[in-house]
């Protein structure tokens, strides 16, 4: 009997469950991929995985680890399929939840709607309670009106409790004693407590975030236990782990206790994937780009770090607008979500403008293409006409697609209305949808202080290696990556993710007017906390690689935002207030080019991070033949138009399967795999890198669409 | 040179996110709450002839229109031929600007090839500006603070002394105010930054050809829409009231053919004794946003959109007032143009008009703590208006926008608490859809704290109007210890309590007609009391519920 020496990565998605298998001695990989079962997700996970371990030689026994993402609590929260949950608050604010921050996200849209509530009025439920901001007591917990409280939950068939009162973030005492209290006499009841789900300041955010944990965790406690479960059946007795928001894994135990830190776990393991990539190929800053069929996400990737936010939102109800959804208030690796998919529809404004998405065909009625009914052109459409996309060979042939359909459609719904040919539509289409993918990247990428000529294009998804080349050349990036497996890509980023937590807790007060112990204590307590839960996912606190990082929302006192400093180990440990300051003004000057040193230093937020050291595990690398051409995997040629040509051109189209380590392609050519299509333009050289990656280099720099407007006139 | 659909939408796309971009570092650096939280700023890019092209997405519409006006007034009193790169010039003067003084207008020549090719500007309500007080009864505008005329700030990249050393010497908080300043000159460099890459890219000296696409294609767009609506001639009248005395709005719309013009003739005169008076360029702005987002919700905004427009109000009246009339709070004014319009117009435009809402009002507290001097703002909204298919939404900013301060926050910047924040039952107007439902605001001093404290109230005595049969919303009240507040500024000790009682947005459609089902929810959730639902809905909830 061998020691397990496969590390299992499964990824639930909305349509498909994706698997890895890694052999960490040989750095092997086995992937496969299956249809999602929503009725009993854990069903997929069995079908997927027996042919899984058929082709590895093992079982659930030879596996180390497991680890898991899914897409179950996010659509949990939109599909507003959540528990019946109850929300119990100060006296006088049980109304929050639903006032909000009283601001619109759209300042000319009459029809304006908020997200529906996760808790309806008649289950928000007050208590008389008190503190201060500094969490002194004023008013104590009226305990009788708690125990009271209980039985009509009980009444009402309540199945979580949100508790969330004022400054809970400087004392939970109130919070704990009534969960407590509750806890003993409705023992099913399933409570969140802000201070412990989101322990910052602004009671709306917290509520906020507190009801979407509540609201989501009975039914993730049962759909986790029915996993291991179904895992434990085929003799996978060791711990379940979950990849949650903020780009860590964390045991089971924790997810259940905080479901609401799994928000996006998959496509956050998508970018996990893309730093594992990066770190075999010594490449240490990328942005990444996963296209699908509805959105692209994208993330930046800097020194092997994905860049974090603190504030998320679920289920945005108004075209992917900022403001309107739910704002949660959690860790995430920060994925920024444009409209723009195979599927996003094209249409003609008021204005007479060609407009791309956000409205997407979705899987029914599809693209055009897809011929079930669909009669408004998307992005997979112009893809098609375009020359990008093969119909015989879309998903590998298992989904013949209508070119005719495609060109009626452009023809009909752009073409038309603009004068333009089918062709001349489609192109226009592709340009519309990448510039609205550019600007958003762009935006993003200067928000960060980032310059794209430093960062790869890191591309994956259905449709993000069809369009990467053409980022990429609009803004001088160094080049593109497309992974091997891209579709499967998130599946990699579990096996390779680390076990870690963040943690949060507000505290305001000027950095001169407060003791060092007192805040030492913020941060010692959050960081015993993180080693309980590397404990419990079986990393004990002395494991070799450990660590706990500490980092302070700063601010000038009387400022609207915060900057978030990293605080050094030596720093920390020598507890000086006034070198944190001075570090706060560098870190203010630098992001922002300039810093108040005269203004005191305002502390709002105390953050801690506890992260156990990555697995150690490599990629099987294949030798390399030395420079030879891809000719070998040519399967023929085809018209495809490329905006910097202005024109099509007869394009080599190669097979990804047949490419081997060492070839190297000039562009423009396409390459073919099951899940996806890469496109490299005329000033792409590709070339295969030892782990099955391409590389696209951009050997020309960009030109705006001058090429598009020549085009246009012919 | 003509530009093809796809070839406008791209650029324009990528000028949009320029400003999108400006925006962010406004809002990120910016010292002022108003600014940051309240969001009461807006960044536009301007051609080289000072007409607007393209705004940030979440820009404050009134700034986005008036801004053009003043960077044309800029651009007169600093001529573009004496620009270099790297100035940026600045006015808060009320008539040249957005109408009060705490609104700073700074602009910055963008430089191509050495020429100016277009403008970058922003307006942002700025830290304190010095004046008497925040309160409702200045007589002139000399008791509001500091005016700056036009003139240059930076010059050459370099910050003009004496004008910061003047500006600093005027105001309470000189190193707030100072920040703004700086902050919004960073973000502006930025912007002149981006579109000088833009320009690059396309090879382009100017932004001109761009530029005539843009507004041709929106002022087509907006005539066509005003040619769909009738013409005619129709009137309403608004009373707006929490000041000296009630004042009037009343407007005359007449549509013809592709233009409109909107006459205040009949409003009331401007106010001696109270800092409540509306410039043209405001009155201007408010009245174009109603017709924006009725009419052409979805397009970028920019000048070629409000060139059907014309606002004709007497000199000297309420929305036309001249110097040295008192200004500061002119929002009590122009904060009822929309629904006197939409008032005036409900009958030709059936779904695209919205019944009165609530609005906000100011609250600034102040004081003492610990030996330092605070001062906070909070700006609670009432509930929206309702209009045919959507109910009113509870307690949101309209026609303005802007966040509440949360309560835990004010507590931490003040010795006060927070003890109620609560929606108001009844408070929407009824109707088939009812009016968003105002809330209530209750606040005590902290220990034995002392709170200066004064409030702008709105519609005490004339509620939020319904439309088409819908009743009004709930009006508001300002209590202190549960007795009607005076209207002046108030100092609260140990133990007394002031409440706000925001107002409630008015109905649409007669109450008679609201589905059944959705009167008992909100009789189940509370928003509609029993008594209220038999009342004014004729609905008697079902024993079972």
């Amino acid at each position: 009997m061998t020691d397990p020496r496969f590390r299992l990565g499964f990824d639930i998605g909305g349509t498909f469950t994706d698997f890895v298998l890694l052999d960490r001695t040989t750095g092997e990989t086995f992937l496969n991929k299956c249809l999602t079962t929503p009725d009993d997700p854990s069903r997929a996970v069995l079908e997927g995985l027996s042919p899984l371990f058929e082709k590895a030689g093992a079982g659930g026994s030879d596996v180390e680890i497991a680890i898991h993402a899914t897409t179950l609590i996010t659509n949990a929260m939109i599909e507003r399929k959540g528990a019946k949950t109850a929300l119990l608050t100060t006296e006088g604010f049980r109304d929050v939840l639903e006032m909000g921050t009283e601001v619109r996200y759209d300042i000319y849209d009459l029809f304006l709607e908020k997200p529906p509530l996760l808790v309806p009025r008649s289950l928000r439920f007050e208590v008389a309670e008190r503190l201060d901001k500094d969490g002194r007591i004023i008013t104590p917990l009226d305990e009788a009106a708690v125990r009271a409280l209980a039985a009509e939950l009980k009444a009402n068939g309540v199945e979580a409790l949100a508790i969330a009162f004022l400054h809970s973030f400087r004392n939970p005492a109130h919070e704990e004693r009534a969960a407590a209290i509750l806890a003993e006499l409705l023992p099913d009841l399933s409570i969140s407590t802000s201070g412990a789900v989101a322990p910052e300041i602004r009671e709306y955010e917290r509520m906020s975030t507190t009801a979407a944990n509540a609201y989501v965790q009975p039914i993730t406690r049962a759909y986790l236990d029915r996993i291991e479960e179904r895992l434990a059946e085929i003799d996978y007795r060791r711990r379940l782990y979950l990849m949650i928001s903020s780009g860590g894994i964390a045991g089971a135990q924790t997810a259940k206790a905080f479901p609401i830190r799994m928000l996006e776990s998959g496509p956050t393991a998508g970018v996990l994937a893309a730093i594992f990539y990066g770190r075999q190929m010594g490449i240490d800053s990328m942005v990444t780009f996963d296209m699908g069929g509805t959105t692209a996400k994208i993330a930046v990737v800097k020194n092997y770090e994905p860049a974090k936010s603190n504030l998320f939102e679920v289920g945005r109800v108004a075209r992917f607008k900022k403001g309107s959804g739910l704002p949660v208030k959690i860790p995430m690796v920060e994925l920024i979500e444009i409209g723009a998919g195979g599927g996003s529809i094209a249409h003609v404004d008021q204005l007479g403008l060609l407009k791309v998405g956000p409205e997407s065909s979705g899987a029914m009625p599809g693209p055009a293409s897809y011929g079930r009914g669909g009669d408004r052109p998307t992005v997979t459409d112009a893809n098609l006409v375009l020359g990008y996309l093969d119909p015989a060979y879309f998903l590998g042939g298992a989904m013949p697609l209508d070119l005719e359909a495609a060109s009626m459609a452009l023809e009909a719904r752009l073409g038309r209305p603009l004068d333009l040919t089918a062709e001349q539509a489609a192109a226009g289409l592709f340009e519309v949808v990448n510039q609205n993918m550019l600007a958003a990247m762009k935006v993003h990428i200067a928000e960060r202080g980032e310059d794209p000529r430093k960062f790869y294009l890191f591309a994956f998804g259905g449709a993000g290696p069809a369009h990467a080349y053409e980022l990429a050349r609009a803004l001088q990036m160094r080049g593109v990556i497309v992974p091997a497996g891209a579709g499967a890509t998130s599946a990699m980023g579990l096996v390779t993710a680390a076990v870690s937590f963040d943690y949060a807790r507000s505290f305001v007060t000027r950095l001169d007017r407060v003791e060092w112990p007192a805040l030492q204590a913020v941060f010692d307590g959050m960081a015993s906390e993180g080693l309980a839960v590397l404990e419990e996912a079986g990393i004990p606190e002395d494991t070799l690689g450990v660590r706990v990082e500490h980092r302070m929302d700063l601010r000038h006192k009387g400022q609207g935002h915060e900057v978030t400093v990293t605080i050094p180990k030596a720093a920390f440990e020598a507890g000086s207030l006034d070198a944190l300051a001075q570090l706060f003004y560098a870190a203010h000057e630098e992001k922002y080019g300039h810093a108040h040193r005269n203004l005191a230093v305002e502390l709002i937020t105390c953050r801690t991070t506890v992260l156990a050291p990555p697995p150690a595990v490599s990629l099987e690398a294949l030798s390399q033949d030395g420079a030879v051409s891809g000719e070998s995997a040519r399967k023929g040629t085809r018209r495809a138009y490329f905006p910097e040509l202005g024109t099509y051109a007869q394009t080599p189209v190669y097979d990804r399967y047949r490419l081997r380590p060492g070839m190297n392609l000039d562009g423009p050519a396409i390459i073919e795999e099951r899940e996806c299509t890469v496109v490299a333009g005329p000033s792409a050289k590709v070339r295969i890198d030892p782990y099955g990656s391409l590389f696209l280099d951009i050997t020309a720099p960009a030109a705006a669409d001058k090429e598009l407007v020549d085009a246009e006139r012919d | 040179m003509t530009l093809s659909s796809v070839e406008l939408e791209i650029r324009w796309g990528r000028l949009v996110s320029i400003m999108d971009e400006v925006d962010a570092a406004v809002a990120r650096t910016s010292f002022s709450t108003i600014v940051g939280e309240s969001r009461d700023f807006g960044v536009v890019m301007l051609d080289r002839q000072g007409r607007s092209l393209a705004q940030s997405q979440l820009s404050t519409p009134a700034f986005t229109v008036t801004l053009p006006i003043t960077a044309k007034h800029l651009l007169r009193k600093c001529p573009p031929d004496t620009l270099q790169e790297g100035d940026v010039l600045l006015t808060n003067d009320p008539w040249l600007g957005s109408g009060h003084l705490p609104d700073f207008t700074l602009l910055m020549p963008v430089f191509q090839g050495g020429r100016i090719a277009a403008f970058v500007g922003c307006v942002a309500h700025v830290s304190d500006v010095g004046g008497r007080s925040d309160y409702l009864d200045d007589r002139d505008l000399f008791e509001e603070g500091l005016r700056v005329p036009p003139t240059w700030i930076m010059r050459a990249g370099v910050e003009v002394e004496l004008l910061f050393d003047m500006i600093a010497a005027n105001t309470r908080a000189p190193r707030l105010l100072l920040g703004d300043v700086r902050a919004l000159i960073g973000a502006l460099t930025l912007g002149t930054r981006r579109l000088a890459t833009f320009l690059t890219d396309y090879r382009l000296e100017t932004l001109d050809p761009i530029a005539e696409e843009i507004l041709t294609r929106s002022r087509r767009a907006m005539a066509d829409a005003v040619a769909a609506l009738p013409d005619g001639v129709y009137r309403a009248k608004v009373i707006g009231d929490g000041h000296a005395r009630p004042i009037t709005i009343a407007v005359t719309v007449t549509i013809a053919g592709e233009t409109i013009t909107v006459d205040f003739t009949g409003s009331s005169p401007e106010q001696l004794d109270c800092s409540i008076n509306a410039v043209a360029n405001t009155t201007f702005a408010d009245v174009y946003y109603p017709f924006k987002c009725s009419l052409l919700p979805d397009v970028p905004n920019n000048e070629g959109l409000a060139e059907f427009l014309t606002v004709v109000a007497p000199e000297g009246s309420l929305f036309n007032t001249r110097f040295p009339r008192a200004v500061r709070a002119r929002s009590k004014s122009s904060f009822h143009i929309h629904a006197a319009i939409w008032k005036a117009l409900a009958p030709i435009l059936g779904d695209r008009a919205q019944a009165a809402s609530g609005s906000f009002w100011t609250m600034v507290v102040s004081g003492e703590n610990d030996g330092e001097p605070f001062r906070v703002h909070m700006l609670p909204n009432g509930g929206k208006g309702a209009l045919a298919g959507r109910d009113g939404l509870p307690t949101i900013a309209f026609p303005y926008n802007g966040m509440i301060t949360p309560a835990e926050v004010l507590e931490n910047q003040a010795p006060l608490l927070v003890t109620a924040r609560a929606l108001l039952p009844d408070s929407g107007g009824a109707g088939r859809q009812r009016g968003g439902a105002g809330q209530r605001i209750a606040l005590t001093p902290r220990g034995d704290a002392r709170l200066d404290v004064f409030v702008r109230p709105d519609k005490m005595t004339h509620p939020a109007d319904g439309l088409a049969g819908g009743a009004p919303g709930a009006h508001g009240r300002l209590l202190l210890n549960g007795a009607p507040a005076p209207l002046a500024p108030m100092t609260l000790g140990p133990g007394d309590v002031l409440e706000l009682v925001l107002p409630g947005g008015g109905g649409f459609g007669p109450p008679a007609e609201r589905p059944r089902s959705l009167v008992a929810a909100d009789v189940v959730a509370g928003h509609v009391s029993p008594a209220a639902a038999r009342d004014l809905y004729a609905f008697e909830l079902p024993e079972t519920v």
